[in-house]
């Protein structure tokens, strides 16, 4: 019951060495190996998907920012349009006032004129006719220059009268 | 008395003849049955949607591993395959009277070869990690006064260990054959529930659990 065989001690010790071996090659180790893969798997999904997060984030404070920036750009751009389009405005308003001055001033320069030609024209016509009317009054023709100096010295006292 | 012995299966004629013990023999079916059983459930082993043994196999790996660590501490890595092997061996062992086969741990010389084998790994550890002198230190802790019997350790703890799984399963044994002799019918297969799966197990659990703690004793480095 008790007796101690030393060879089958040793055979039992090289029994338990050859299964350790076998055993840690082909159980243990693939085991191992799978786990530790499964964990290394994990682990590079994990700091992926925190570089992932991270982009993402800083990709959205860099949108957020051109957001920002084109934002402020485009109140400028109106608010320059607006400043530009008043100043336009106001520029051919002027325009627009002077050059309707400028027609109501020639207009009016025109109609004296005319005016006055029409006046003239007519002052010489009344003073022909009244040559004429004083001519035939007179019986005598009445052509000479001072007779019409005195004819239109008479117009034109009548005229500043009426 | 001729049946609690340990027969001799044959003798090699060299060196005027070698017994090879019936355990022996016994072993190397119980290691033959594990290695075609590691090398099956290992053909397939996949990282990503592992079946549904795969899975087992990962836990109870993953289990043995987690075990290992809490007992031996950061150097744990190298002792867990060899803990593991002793386990799956030991626990065959004791369970294989359920097949009608001789349990090898049934004979002393098997349980002495475990017993050196950790004491083997006990002390090679403590001076493997801790160096020469660390490791003789290591045998005046907690305090010096200690340091006789922590040298009576060195041969007591695997004496108790051989001399526990041997006493188990041999006691067990003797109880299984009285009851077969008593009382042939029902009664053998209700008490081998105990003897054979359970304090089979258990004695497989007792002996790693020292063997781990005691190696967990001789290299963890102090909190």
């Amino acid at each position: 019951m008790l007796e101690f065989h030393l060879s089958n001690i040793l055979f039992t010790i090289v029994n338990l060495l050859v299964l350790y071996a076998f055993l840690r090659k082909f159980l243990f180790g693939r085991v191992n190996a799978v786990l530790a893969q499964r964990a290394a798997l994990v682990e590079e999904a994990i700091t992926s998907a925190q570089t992932q997060n991270r982009e993402a984030e800083e990709l959205k404070t860099q949108y957020e920012e051109k957001l920002t920036d084109a934002r402020q750009e485009a109140a400028k751009i109106v608010a320059d349009a607006q400043t530009r389009a008043q100043r336009a405005y106001e520029g051919k308003l002027a325009e627009a006032e002077d050059d309707a001055k400028r027609l109501r001033s020639e207009a009016e320069a025109q109609i004296a004129s005319e005016r006055e030609v029409m006046l003239r024209g007519a002052r010489n016509e009344v003073a022909s006719l009244a040559l004429l009317a004083a001519a035939k009054v007179a019986e005598k023709a009445m052509d000479r220059a001072d007779d019409k100096a005195l004819v239109n010295a008479f117009l034109s006292e009548v005229g500043e009268g009426a | 008395m001729e049946e609690l012995g340990s027969h001799t299966a044959f003798t090699i004629p060299l060196f005027g003849g070698i017994p090879v013990g019936e355990s022996v023999v016994v072993s190397w079916i119980i290691m033959a049955v594990l290695m075609v059983a590691a090398l099956l459930l290992t053909r397939s082993l996949r990282v990503q949607n592992p079946g549904k043994v795969q899975v087992a196999l990962e836990s109870a790996v993953e289990f043995l591993n987690g075990f290992v660590k809490t007992n031996i501490g950061s150097h744990w890595r190298p002792f867990a395959p060899y803990l593991g092997t002793v386990a799956l061996y030991i626990a065959l062992s004791n369970l294989i009277g359920i097949f009608g086969l001789t349990p090898p741990t049934k004979d002393i010389n098997v349980t002495a070869a475990l017993a050196l084998m950790s004491m083997v790994l006990i002390y090679g550890a403590q001076f493997r990690y801790n160096g020469l002198l660390g490791g003789l230190k290591k045998f005046a802790e907690p305090m010096p006064l200690l340091l006789p019997i922590n040298l009576m350790e060195v041969a007591i703890r695997p004496l108790a260990l051989c001399m526990r799984l041997f006493g188990n399963i041999l006691g067990a044994f003797i109880i299984m054959e009285m009851l077969k002799f008593v009382a042939p019918v029902i009664f053998p297969a209700v008490f081998s529930l105990y003897f054979d799966l359970f304090d089979g197990l258990i004695q497989t659990v007792v002996f790693v659990f020292l063997t781990t703690l005691f190696t967990g004793e001789g290299i963890k480095e102090e909190e």
